[in-house]
């Protein structure tokens, strides 16, 4: 039990140095901002000394010049906790934000060069909750954090110091009710926090129950429920209606409560202090400046258990972030990497085996193979065709040969060359990869070409538009290249987002093309505009088509039929239809409906 | 503003809560504002007690003067711990009134919100997005209970506060008054800017937050795309320069933030100087006592919370309003779809069973957001007992057909029969308790599996629920649950496959015996053996319920009796399966089709 405690006191400070090394890039930053915060905490409790000064010796003195003296010198100091409180909380934002900066940056370069085994075994949601809000949790302890809770203590230090050079004895009697206000302070934070939990799980329910509900109100209707779902929401409404009026209990009680003990302390500094004046020693100037201290004395104790809590959720998020940063699943670069001098565009794969898992042991006939003993060979400027049924391991020669998964067995060869020897980035540059369902990002169509590749002239664009017979519908668009195509262009169709990425593919001018062909249906003018310009595109490049149309498979020099990850058949069309097998059956199911049209 | 009267009706409601409340918001506030008075009094009563005692100094009598003072004193202190108590309890009860009612009245809306959600149809769905109406019955409401509450009681403590104190100071001394009051407009004004500022700083701050999340969620979603073209760095530059607008905003947000406190205890601070300053003069003056600068500088203490809250309701008041507008919008809105009353179909004679006939006499619908002629003319009789198939492509509108029997969707040309009457002068009631629909998007509720069931019918046993998951060919799936039919479904359970979902959304609908049952291509998930089975078990009641069937497979539809081709709305082909793979068209093409598919399936 205690073993396991120490253990995680011991993980808490590790991830906390870890998470204050992220300020060690702004130190000079970090240093300034504790001058400052140090420098306001004096000031703020010089105020009510020189208040006290001011009152025993001019205005008791009769010293009208003497009492605007001392104005101005508080008018000055007031004026510079302010100033110096102003630039400690913007400078500890700032340090802050640039730690954030920095982490967030850093964990999405992290997830974005993972591989895609990575994405595979993730739900983006989850990825998107690490950047976005676990590094956004982290934002209080990087910027106010440290240095708010050191200005804190200080300005309790320089309050107490200012009370006992005033005297000792009525500083102990102000001081006396301290206990009570950090008991109640802590003792409220416990409460709260638990209540506070409470209410966060009642809105959670409340959320999710009017999500669900509201998404789902068809069904609801349509199965009459309405009555039946109303109670269940007036429970629910109700459950989180208590949890919320149990806090407003203890906050009723704690504001209160601070304001009493504030007030046993002024009871006591007048009666003591009072007493004391009688007898000598305290002057009234005394008594106003431990009025005022009374009152001082509890923000800063307010403040630390605040900044404690924060720290604690904070941790939660820091585990999370720093969990993520530790894994690597990206796929390593070679040491030695080759060059790709004179692409050619032949494309290799020798005996290739490919599982999801990882792990899985070559030796082992019985795992589950999604590719078993795959090979062939595309020459450059030819075209191969891969034909089979869903599930058959056509998509995953396409990820193989860019390299988005390892291998566990044989061998991947471009030009001769393994691609495991090449760098990652000049084995993609030369193959161009147009998928079915065609991703858009949000942005223009010159956007979505280029994907911001600002080396992209216009000019090319125009080019290959003209070439592919995009331009017309392109031009069409109220602002041409420069329309939005909104969230995964949704304002475009089908058939234009597939030539949107044609193009794509087209200014990237690649020597290998690898293409995932569309299988539903667009409409026939349509279909004819993207028959051509897939024709364009493939003229003069080596390229590996997951073929749905019939006249990709026609023109192809070579056809791969696939069956349950395995090459089942291969030869052009004319040998495979004479050969009246699986590719025969394909040919009737997928295509001869094409030829009909 | 004039959104907020709405509320009025509210406030009489919780008037038992209000009325008290108020009532001790200002007790409370009357106890504070004497507690300054009483300091100065024992402040004043120091000099004197100096003089009296340095008097009797060395005297026996010293000691009663000693013991006298000593009194005198703690009751004074006692007194303003009394007072504080006063005012302490007086502000929990005022809490415990006006917030606890600011809640019961939130409560009362977003019920009042959720039952009018229950009673708007389809086209409202359409027109808002999800997100829209959650933010209105969470945030929106939250906006609209912090004026109700906060706004309220802060207000009236405030006035309360400073009227009092303001009046006292003026007895006390005009000049000093007025000197102090100086920078308490500068108070609330910069309040009021201040929290405007950060509310629309903090929007803005929102809103890139949004939209460093969309950038994220979009790179990650085409994190293919990205790769494939090698524009990773190129993504990751887009998203630093995201992530430093995002610093930006967060940064000017923390520019008003970092000034908030500062002015805040600056101004403050003027106030008690110039209490010194001014009150120091006077008391030289002999105007006024040293008690009354002390006394002064507890007013200051205590006004400046009550001034700054104005500055701060203000901006409550102002979000509050536009809330509210937004959620009289969802209050308003008139649902498009009316059930028939009872008394129109007592008269017309008929009894509350609907045996199932349905007949489309010359349906006709334009999508209202597209504009797209969804259906023209379409004409079937479907006699009570008997099963119509429908097929067609995608969009061909076989769903807006089907939606359009429990009134999901209402005609718009032509009419719509059940059992020989127009299905406007049914109950909606009757006409959806009459029929059990299996959508196309399957929706199952994260509850367990028995409750996803027998959402279909409240009351059914645990056997009913048994059958109806056998009949849709669940039942082996679930047993096969180590929690069985209490399986939670969805996130905080296990997740059912598309079939499992599918065959619960199956026998939902199947738990209600309807004399109707629709199946919106509810078979599209599961194989082909398990849909011979599930049909299998449809079938045992042929002849007693009637079906409408939306499929995609020719097996699914080939028995049904009678079969119709949808193509952009209009019905091309109709007949029974064999005359419709006799007749050659698009079904025929379907069929040949499948049957090419089920071969390659099985080629080994």
């Amino acid at each position: 039990m205690s073993d396991s405690k120490q253990q995680n006191a011991g993980l808490d400070s590790r991830l906390l140095k870890r998470i204050v090394s992220y300020l060690m890039p702004y130190k000079g930053w970090v240093a300034l901002a504790f001058v400052t915060v140090m420098t306001a905490a004096y000031l703020g409790p010089l105020i009510p000394k020189l208040v006290q000064v001011t009152i025993d010796r001019e205005i008791v003195g009769g010293d009208m010049e003497g009492l605007q003296r001392m104005i101005g010198i508080l008018f000055a100091v007031l004026a510079a906790e302010g100033l110096l409180s102003f630039v400690n909380a913007y400078l500890t934002q700032w340090i802050g934000q640039q730690a954030i900066f920095d982490l967030r940056t850093k964990v999405y370069r992290h997830v974005q060069r993972q591989s895609l085994r990575f994405f595979d075994t993730r739900p983006i949601g989850q990825l998107i909750t690490r950047v976005t809000s676990d590094v956004e949790s982290l934002s209080q302890v990087l910027s106010a954090g440290v240095v708010t809770i050191l200005g804190d203590l200080f300005k309790l230090i320089f309050i107490a110091w200012f009370m006992f050079s005033l005297n000792w004895e009525l500083a102990l009697v102000t001081i006396s009710v301290m206990p009570i206000m950090i008991y109640a302070t802590f003792w409220f934070k416990r409460k709260v926090r638990d209540a506070y939990r409470d209410t966060r799980k009642q809105v959670a329910r409340l959320n999710s129950f009017l999500q669900e509900h509201v998404t789902g109100m068809r069904i609801v209707q349509l199965f009459g429920r309405e009555e039946e779902e109303m109670k269940r929401f007036d429970g629910i409404n109700d459950d989180h209606r208590q949890a919320h009026i149990k806090t407003i209990f203890y906050f009723a009680l704690f504001w209160p409560m601070v304001d009493i003990v504030a007030s046993a302390a002024l009871g006591l500094v007048i009666w003591y202090g009072g007493i004391s004046a009688m007898v000598g020693g305290v002057t009234v100037g005394v008594l106003i400046a431990f009025i005022q201290y009374a009152r001082r004395f509890f923000e800063p104790i307010r403040n630390l258990s605040d900044q404690f809590n924060t720290l604690q959720s904070a941790m939660a998020g820091a585990e999370r972030i720093f969990g993520l940063l530790d894994t690597d699943m990206a796929i390593p670069e070679a040491e030695k990497t080759e060059e790709w001098k004179q692409v050619q565009g032949r494309i290799e794969f020798r005996n290739v085996w490919f599982s999801y898992n990882p792990e899985t042991d070559p030796e082992d006939l019985d795992a589950e193979w999604i590719l078993r003993d795959v090979s062939f060979e595309v020459n450059p400027g030819e075209s191969l065709a891969i034909v089979g049924a869903t599930g058959a391991g056509k998509t995953t020669i396409i990820n193989l040969l860019l390299r988005f998964y390892e291998i566990q067995n044989g061998a991947i060869l471009v030009d001769g060359i393994d691609i495991t020897t090449l760098p990652i980035s000049t084995l993609r540059e030369h193959i161009g990869l147009v998928l079915q369902d065609v991703f858009l990002f949000s942005g223009t169509v010159k956007d979505n070409v280029t994907l911001r590749n600002p080396d992209i002239e216009d000019q090319a664009i125009r080019e290959a538009a003209d070439a592919i017979n995009a331009a017309p519908f392109i031009e069409r668009l109220p602002e041409g290249y420069g329309q939005d195509v909104r969230e995964r262009g949704m304002t475009l169709s089908h058939g234009q987002r597939q030539l949107i990425s044609f193009l794509r593919a087209l200014v990237y001018d690649p020597r290998i093309l690898v293409l995932d062909e569309a299988t539903s249906s667009v409409d026939t003018e349509t279909e004819e505009v993207i028959q051509k310009a897939l024709e364009t595109l493939m003229a003069g490049r080596t390229s590996i088509a997951i073929a749905h149309r019939l006249s990709t498979v026609q023109h192809a020099t070579q056809i791969l039929v696939m069956h349950r990850g395995q090459v089942r058949e291969r030869g052009s069309h004319q040998e495979l239809i004479a050969s009246d097998g699986l590719y025969r059956r394909l040919y009737e199911l997928q295509y001869a409906e094409q030829e009909a049209a | 503003m004039h959104s907020l009267w709405r509320l009025n009706a509210y406030y009489w409601r919780y008037k038992h809560l209000f009325i008290p409340g108020l009532i001790c918001a200002v007790a409370s506030a009357v106890f504070s504002i004497i507690v300054p008075m009483v300091v100065r009094q024992a402040i004043d009563s120091i000099p004197r007690f100096v003089t009296t005692y340095r008097a009797f100094e060395g005297t026996p009598v010293e000691s009663y003067v000693y013991a006298d003072a000593f009194v005198s004193l703690m009751i004074f202190g006692a007194i303003i711990l009394a007072l504080s108590l006063g005012s302490g309890l007086f502000s929990f009860l005022m809490r415990q009134t006006i917030v606890v009612a600011s809640r019961h009245i939130e409560f009362d809306l977003r019920n009042r919100l959720y039952d009018q959600l229950q009673d708007l149809s389809h086209d409202f769905y359409l027109q808002h997005a999800t997100g829209d109406l959650i933010t209105r019955s969470t945030s929106d409401i939250e906006h609209v209970r912090r004026y109700i509450g906060p706004a309220i009681m802060y207000t009236t403590r405030a006035i309360v506060v400073i009227i009092t104190a303001v009046s006292v100071m003026f007895w006390i001394s005009p000049t000093l008054t007025w000197f102090t009051l100086i920078p308490m407009p500068f108070l609330a004004i910069s309040v009021f800017f201040v929290a405007r500022m950060v509310h629309t700083r903090s929007d803005e701050l929102q809103k890139q937050y949004s939209s460093l999340t969309s950038r994220v969620q979009e790179a990650l979603s085409g994190i293919r795309v990205l790769k494939a073209y090698a524009r990773e760095e190129n993504e990751a530059e887009a998203f630093d320069e995201e992530s430093s607008q995002y610093r930006h905003r967060s940064l000017r947000l923390a520019m008003v933030e970092a000034a908030w406190r500062p002015v805040f205890v600056t101004l403050v601070g003027a106030s008690t100087l110039i209490v010194v300053w001014v009150g120091g003069s006077l008391v030289m003056t002999g105007e006024i006592t040293i008690g009354n600068i002390a006394e002064y500088i507890i007013y200051v203490a205590l006004m400046t919370w009550p001034v700054a809250a104005m500055g701060f309701v203000i901006t409550m008041i102002q979000r509050a309003a536009a809330s509210m507008t937004r959620l009289n919008e969802i209050f308003d809105a008139v649902p498009s779809i009316q059930s028939a009353t009872d008394h129109m179909l007592l008269e017309a004679g008929l009894s509350h069973e609907i045996e199932g006939r349905i007949t489309f006499k010359g349906v006709g619908f334009t999508h209202p957001n597209s504009g797209v002629r969804a259906l023209d003319a379409v004409d079937v009789d479907v006699p009570s007992g008997s099963t119509l198939a429908i097929v067609g492509r995608t969009g061909s509108g076989k769903t807006t057909m089907v939606e359009m029997i429990p009134r999901l969707l209402d005609v718009e040309d032509g009419s719509l029969e059940i059992d020989g009457k127009d299905i406007r002068e049914w109950p909606l009631e009757t006409v959806r308790g009459s029929i059990g629909y299996v959508p196309q998007d399957v929706f199952l509720f994260s509850d367990t599996v028995a409750n996803n069931i027998s959402f279909g019918r409240m009351e059914a046993e645990i056997e009913d629920v048994r059958q109806a998951a056998s009949e849709a060919d669940l039942l082996a799936n679930v047993d096969d649950f180590k929690e069985g039919f209490e399986t939670f479904v969805g996130e905080r359970g296990i997740t059912l496959s598309g079939g499992q979902k599918q065959r619960a959304s199956i026998a939902r609908a199947l738990i209600r015996q309807p004399s109707i049952l629709i199946l919106d291509d509810a078979l599209s998930a599961v194989d082909v053996n398990t849909e011979r089975t599930i049909l299998g078990h449809l079938r045992e009641h042929f002849g007693k319920r009637t079906i409408v069937i939306v499929s995609h497979r020719i097996s699914a539809v080939q028995d049904a009796d009678q079969i119709i081709v949808l193509e952009e709305g209009r019905i091309i082909e109709r007949g029974s399966h064999e005359e419709l793979v006799d007749l050659g068209g698009f079904y025929a093409s379907l069929h040949h089709k499948q049957q090419l598919e089920q071969e390659v399936e099985d080629f080994v």
